[in-house]
């Protein structure tokens, strides 16, 4: 059986990727199990998702602890202490990345094998937005080594389809699912140990009445989100006549004005959503790309 | 549409209820089971059913919605969960006693407090003395099967009680695996049209689900549900042999794994038991002669086919996803009660607590059931074992100490 894990943050569609992927491993003729796990979480939180493909009836659900494969969607999850992408995958096992990587590298780190592409580069180039889950599954499926060309396709209609996507969308998704898949190489999955490192069964004991409570509150200010971003505001103050709005409609809060009530943007803290672009009446936001290197 | 599609256990539940043509659909969203009703929404919409759905304030008004629909002729299908499920608790009672076949689905949550999404049984074990039929599905596939087998059952003349079907959430709502989807002719062949016995009707009145106020005949009616319920255990055996000669897929009450030469048994049920599964399989890789008995029936309880199943066993152990607190699991002592009077009980019976709110059970933790199966010197009889792991208490720890509790 092999294990792929994907994650993201939410909003950027694993649940997808990990369904296209399950459908294409389904109708070569495997069989698949695909699940996403959520909680009440906000756009922008870390998701995580999950398929399965086996020949064999899959004795197995829920969240996948020994991934073979684990697909990271954002690479600042790499730093989250929460997400923790890299927990449990084999010894042998393959990482692939999207970061900032115009061809698809491959090299080794301890006993796994990292695969480094950008496909939000690859999104902007071919869609114009920074869709990331079905390229996530064509990459998931080439990696894999088992998944058809035609099944990826296949299945990245039907999935997208299914969520009511416009037939020109599609056709750029498919066009972007078909590179993905042509450029990620097939690496030699050699699992050297599938056994999982034992875990300790314990006894719970009583320590006393315990409440639910939380006591340490407003630690939320202390999470940064400004590296959720791909495009970065910047404001050209030649421009800018202080007109105030871009502070109005930024949904965050993280505009704050000087004494000449331009703009200065909290960047630690300011998620990309651009509505400062969209509103500013002199176009005097524009939105650059922003590039994190993962080393 | 593919004969076998991907689907969640939600979109397998909706299938079950597009299949049985259902007339009447109320509805109130509550995770993990809005999927269901949206995806019937969807179709109604698309014209590719022709029920009603109508959405109530609450799910105590959409399940007198729900009651009353089928009592007037309306094969009725409705949804809840966990809080959703308590909420409308009330009218679970009337609905049975007024003989009203309808099938709920219920989507397991924990029930709060805390609040959590993921899936344990004491919302659905609540409603074990209410008078519905109770089957509980371990796939997605089964999902689809049950909710038919449970229309034929409830809406037979021998029976006439309604029927919660249970799946367990995230685990099999929001999972997708290949599922099977049986033709309009295979459903409609199985299930008759529902005829309803005096429906409401203008030119002819009726009173229904009248009061008693008296202890003889409400112990008379009871007595009578009762008694209808049992028998639904036969009727269910028919249905599944039907069932099974239309579709080539059996459905046991009670379903045994590697139980010929069993010594160590664990009973189980839901989805939980495909991971226990697993486990008897490695177990057996490793020599020791395990084996699973799952529960898919929970009312009527099936206590003569368990006593059958678990005679002659050295030790048993009962996985309870729920927790009655002050007692310990609900099943482990229905479990108890059934073998009691079965003269060559397992001389160990071991009473298991884990997956609560939906907390995962490793095959380490499985190793340990089995462990305590073989040493049951180690625990004290009839005191239920709690599964956690040393991982896991970390993890809690330091949330505990991030909320800033002394």
């Amino acid at each position: 059986m092999l294990k792929i894990r994907f994650h993201g943050r939410g909003g950027q569609g694993v649940k997808t990727s990990s369904r296209i992927l399950g459908r294409a491993a389904f109708l070569d003729g495997y069989i698949a199990q695909d699940s996403p796990i959520y909680g009440a979480e906000r756009r922008g939180a870390p998701v995580v998702a999950f398929t399965r493909i086996s020949r064999e009836p899959i004795l197995e659900r829920g969240y996948i602890f020994d991934p073979d494969i684990v697909i990271v969607v954002d690479e600042t999850l790499l730093d989250d202490e929460r997400a923790r992408p890299l927990d449990g995958v084999k010894s042998g096992g393959i990482v692939f990345v999207n970061t900032q990587s115009e061809q698809a590298q491959v090299e080794n780190v301890d006993d796994k094998l990292f695969i480094k592409y950008s496909i939000t580069d690859a999104a902007l180039r071919v869609i114009g937005k920074p869709i990331v889950s079905s390229p996530s599954a064509a990459a998931a499926a080439k990696i894999t080594g088992i998944i058809s060309k035609e099944s990826i396709i296949q299945a990245t209609i039907d999935e997208l389809s299914e969520l009511g996507l416009a037939e020109e969308a599609l056709e750029r998704n498919l066009r972007l699912v078909s590179e993905v898949f042509d450029t990620i190489p097939t690496p030699q999955l050699k699992i050297l140990n599938g056994e999982t490192t034992p875990r300790e069964v314990i006894q719970l004991e009583y320590k006393g009445v315990i409440y639910e409570d939380i006591v340490n509150v407003g630690n939320a200010s202390l999470r940064r989100v400004g590296n959720w971003r791909i495009f970065k505001p910047i404001v050209d103050y030649q421009k800018c006549t202080g007109c105030m709005l871009c502070f109005v409609y930024c949904p965050d809060s993280v505009i704050s004005l000087d004494a000449k009530n331009k703009p200065i943007i909290d960047y630690e803290n300011c998620k990309g959503c651009l509505i400062c672009v969209k509103e500013c009446p002199l176009h005097a936001i524009t939105a650059v790309r922003e590039v994190k290197i993962y080393a | 549409m593919r004969e076998v599609e991907m689907m969640t256990g939600n979109t397998a539940a909706a299938w079950a209820a597009r299949l049985a043509d259902v007339d009447y659909i109320p509805a109130f969203p509550i995770t993990p089971q809005t999927e269901i009703i949206e995806t019937l929404a969807k179709w109604i919409g698309e014209g590719l059913m022709k029920a009603k759905l109508v959405q109530f304030e609450s799910e105590h008004s959409m399940l007198t919605a729900a009651g009353t629909a089928s009592l007037a002729g309306a094969r009725v299908f409705t949804a809840s969960s966990s809080q959703g499920l308590l909420y409308g608790f009330e009218m679970l009672y009337s609905i049975s006693g007024w003989r009203a076949p309808l099938v709920l689905v219920n989507v397991s949550r924990g029930v709060a407090a805390p609040l959590t999404l993921e899936p344990d049984h004491n919302d659905v074990l609540s409603a074990r003395d209410s008078g519905f039929i109770q089957l509980h599905a371990e796939n997605c596939q089964d999902v689809l099967d049950l909710i038919l087998l449970a229309y034929r059952v409830s809406e037979d003349k021998r029976v006439r009680l309604p029927s919660i079907v249970n799946m367990d959430g995230f685990y099999l709502s929001f999972t997708r695996e290949p599922v099977r989807i049986p033709s309009k002719e295979i459903v409609g062949e199985f299930l008759p049209p529902y005829t309803p016995t005096l429906p409401f009707c203008p030119s002819r009145p009726v009173v229904k689900g009248a009061s008693v106020l008296s202890g003889s005949l409400y112990t008379y009616f009871k007595h009578n549900m009762h008694e209808s319920m049992i028998r639904a255990s036969e009727v269910i055996d028919e249905a599944s042999r039907h069932f099974e000669e239309l579709t080539g897929r059996p459905h046991k009450p009670v379903e045994g794994f590697y139980l010929d030469d069993a010594e160590y048994v664990l009973v189980m049920s839901n989805s939980f038991t495909t991971i226990g599964k697993k486990a008897v399989l490695r177990l057996r890789e490793k020599g020791v002669p395990a084996g699973l008995v799952k529960l898919v029936m929970l009312r009527p309880f099936p206590a003569a086919q368990l006593a059958r199943l678990l005679k002659n066993r050295r030790a048993v152990a009962v996985f309870d996803q729920n927790l009655s607190l002050g007692l310990g699991g609900i099943i482990y002592s229905e479990v108890a009660g059934a073998l009691y009077n079965e003269r060559k009980r397992p001389e160990t019976l071991i009473s298991v607590i884990g997956g609560l709110g939906g907390k995962y059970i490793t095959m380490e933790e499985f190793e340990y059931i089995f462990n305590l199966l073989q040493h049951p010197e180690k625990i004290e009889p009839g005191k239920p074992v709690f599964l956690f792991r040393k991982d896991e208490l970390r993890a809690v720890e330091n949330t505990i100490k991030l909320a800033g509790v002394v």
